[in-house]
């Protein structure tokens, strides 16, 4: 029990959440034009993210404010998200 | 001052896939201006409204996401509603996902001039049991709010209306909305009233000394404020025309937290203006777990492409029929008619032999065509090209590409023009110097008659498949180019895929319409023209020789040129001057390949049982057998593009280097690979 609240509290990049989950972000580590563009997007830090698909070569789908967006496995490993939230 | 004249220029603005252009459609209808913006090769359409005695101007700006300066086409309308005459701005948002359309909407705002909000979707919007409230939205953000829907065409003249009230009023009164105050500052920000995006006490600081400075180094200047707010974000453009020393003040960039209280106050607005938030399930979500699943994304894919050309062949070629039956007749009446009124045979022959063999040739593939460019346009406008990017991103990700890389590709089928143009969505200059390459590889429509004519001449059982085969090699050794430019290229970059996967959609019968028309018109246009001229020279060099006209074409000016190339050809089974005048001929639009063939042939209309016929019958006289035919039919498929994406790709690389570099690969690409098949099937026949 301790051990998996422990790995609630660590950060980890978008690209090992669960599909189906909603993160919320803490950081997004990435080269500044794309870190910008994806800021414009509304994708800044805590704002929620929901994983809606998520390919084998780390692509994946997320909604953020309302809105569906792909992005390849290295913008998705430059965000870092924290545990999951409830979903209610 | 005469009210009835009075003209009003109205700024279309808003998000991709916001359904802006449908909106501006809708005010337009076919009857708009598509041409560049100046210096870039960005569209601009024009367009007019007429209601209740004005005149208004539309002008569609391209769809963005924000009012940097990072891209061609945020710069190009930032700029737009700056310096010209726009007297009200139109901001189409998707009523459906306001909380990232408001974004721009605030930019918009800060720009200072008016602003109409256009609450674009609302049918949707009330299917999924969400409510906005209408009232209290223009208060928090000061400006009108029309809720309009450009499927349904309501709200039309509603917004027209509220943008000839808005044209000279600036804000309606705003209100006060909470922000962070740190008590350490000069003065209270209570700018509320003037400005509907307020932003922190230590932003609020700053802005309030750069304006000053401003003013005092620029008394001339418009909209202090929003310069103000963009030297805090460093922005590029802005910081260069206008250097004022504020190293002193501003220590680093404050977009991010710019744009962090832009999103705080817009979180506030929809909590309080969203009243339902969506309760369904999302039908998107739903098509989503099919079309983008892991599995069954690729082959769902390589179904849908399949069902497109089993369309644009067998729809097409049901509705040639009718255009053949008018075409035969037209060339037989027109050569009696002049006959009887006694024109001479040289201008006879030119008329029937040149002019109709070579574009009515052509206009019997319009059918194809419009079914390909309406499969295409249907795919664009229901939200799937998106999802290809997805799907695609695995693959394309070992040829050193984002997915995103494959929709210029994809629209590589239609035509290669505007798809060396879409290209530009990509940021990296690598990837798109790439793509620009390869993108010409794949078969683009006006190829199509080659196909058509010399499949079902030679394969006449396996016309269909002979066909397919060629849009396979044609992605093929696009794939296989990419490939080894991959291998070669030592910096290895990283190629980010980003895009919006927008809701499905019903497709909008009216843009598709409109979308279509254009390519149609295009195609028509060049058989009027291009094909019309090339059809005059081809018929000239063939029927002329050195001793002026000649009566057996193989001693013409063109059977010259053609016999002295033809050798060089011998190794691709293609050493047969009319077929090689026909190349040529191909470099200025690939359907000429076809029309010259009409004429070299001296068929009527080569798109018919009893044309094809003939042709056959001259060809297989020299030997020209199905060997041959397929060999040809790669070479036209892989060779140097045609005239216009020539100019396309010297336009987009801004390099006569590259453009001339990429038309000599892929000439020795062609070269090589019907050389390769000619020889290797030749052991097999």
């Amino acid at each position: 029990m301790a051990n998996t609240l422990l790995l609630m509290e660590v950060q980890m990049n978008l690209s090992k959440g669960l599909i189906g989950h909603t993160y919320v972000v803490e950081d997004i580590q990435l080269e500044s034009s794309i870190m910008r563009r994806l800021q414009m997007l509304g994708l800044t830090q805590g704002t929620a993210v929901e994983l809606l698909n998520k390919k084998r070569n780390g692509a994946l789908i997320f909604k953020v404010r309302g809105t569906r967006f792909a992005i390849g496995k290295d913008v998705a490993d430059g965000i870092l998200i924290g545990g999951g939230v409830d979903e209610q | 001052m005469n009210s009835s004249n009075e003209v009003i220029n109205v700024a279309f603005i808003g998000n991709p896939n916001c359904g802006k252009t449908s909106l501006f459609n809708d005010y337009t209808g076919a009857k708009l201006k598509v041409a560049n913006w100046p210096g870039v090769t960005v569209e601009k359409k024009e367009g007019s409204y007429k209601f209740r005695d004005k005149e208004y101007k539309l002008v569609d700006l391209p769809g963005i996401y924000s009012l940097t300066s990072y891209t061609m086409e945020e710069k190009l309308s930032r700029q737009y509603i700056l310096e010209d005459e726009v007297d009200v701005i139109i901001d189409v948002a998707d009523a459906s996902s306001l909380e990232r359309n408001l974004y721009l909407t605030l930019q918009l705002i800060e720009l200072g001039k008016p602003v109409v909000l256009a609450l674009n979707m609302m049918d949707i919007v009330e299917e999924r049991g969400m409510e906005i409230d209408i009232h209290r939205l223009p208060e928090m953000l000061g400006i009108p709010v029309i809720p309009v829907s450009a499927r349904k065409k309501t709200g039309l003249e509603v917004l027209m209306h509220a943008v000839a009230h808005h044209k000279n009023k600036n804000s309606l009164e705003k209100l006060e909305h909470h922000h962070d105050e740190n008590g350490n500052t000069k003065h209270k920000h209570n700018h509320h009233y003037e400005c509907v995006m307020v932003y922190s006490d230590e932003i609020e600081d700053m802005i309030d000394v750069v304006t000053e400075r401003l003013q005092v180094k620029y008394p001339e200047m418009d909209n202090y404020r929003w310069h103000a707010i963009k030297m805090l974000e460093m922005d590029d453009e802005i910081t260069e025309k206008y250097p004022i020393g504020l190293a002193d003040i501003v220590s680093r960039s404050y977009e991010l937290d710019i744009i962090n209280q832009k999103y705080d106050f817009i979180e506030e607005v929809i909590q309080e203006c969203l009243v339902n938030k969506d309760k369904k399930a999302h039908v998107t979500d739903k098509i989503d777990s099919l079309f983008t699943n892991r599995i069954l994304g690729l082959p769902i894919f390589l179904a849908i492409m399949a069902l497109v050309f089993f369309l644009t062949f067998t729809i097409g070629d049901s509705l040639k029929g009718i255009f053949e039956i008018f075409l035969k007749w037209f060339s037989g009446s027109t050569r009696e008619f002049l006959g009887s009124v006694g024109t001479n045979e040289v201008l006879t022959s030119l008329v029937v032999d040149g002019i109709i063999a070579g574009v009515g040739g052509i206009l019997t593939f319009l059918p194809n065509i419009f079914i390909l460019f309406l499969a295409l346009a249907f795919l664009e406008d229901s939200g799937y090209m998106s999802r290809v990017a997805y799907v695609m991103d695995s693959i394309m990700g070992k040829l050193g590409l984002s997915g995103r890389a494959f929709i210029p590709m994809m629209l590589g089928f239609g035509c290669s023009v505007p798809a060396i143009m879409a290209s530009r969505s990509l940021e990296d200059p690598k990837d798109r110097m790439k793509t620009i390459l390869v993108t010409p590889f794949m078969s683009c429509s006006a190829k199509l008659p080659i196909y058509v004519i010399f499949s079902q001449m030679f394969f006449p059982k396996y016309a269909l498949l002979v066909t397919y085969s060629m849009y396979l090699i044609g992605l093929f050794v696009a794939v296989m180019v990419a490939l080894i430019l991959n291998t070669f290229d030592k910096k290895k970059n990283i190629h980010s895929l980003l895009i919006e996967l927008p809701e499905y959609k019903a497709p909008n019968a009216r843009s598709i319409a409109i979308y279509v028309w254009g390519k149609v018109k295009d195609y028509l246009t060049k058989a009027g023209t291009t094909i019309f001229f090339a059809s005059i020279i081809i018929w000239v060099i063939l029927n002329f020789g050195a001793h002026g006209m000649v009566t057996d074409m193989s001693e013409s000016f063109g059977a010259s040129i053609g016999k002295a190339l033809s050798p060089i050809f011998a190794p691709a089974g293609l050493n047969q001057w009319k077929i090689v005048v026909a190349l040529i001929a191909g470099i200025a639009a690939k359907e000429i390949v076809v029309s010259s063939m009409g004429i070299l042939y001296g068929i009527g209309n080569i798109n018919s049982v009893a044309g094809m016929a003939g042709m056959s019958a001259g060809l297989a006289a020299t030997g020209f057998g199905a060997l041959n035919a397929y060999s040809l039919m790669v070479f036209c498929l892989l060779y140097i593009p045609c005239a216009a994406t020539i100019a396309t790709i010297k336009r987009e690389t801004h390099s006569w280097k590259w453009t001339i570099f990429a038309v000599c690969f892929q000439l020795g690409v062609a070269y090589f690979v019907s050389t390769l098949i000619y020889q290797v099937g030749r052991l097999f026949m």
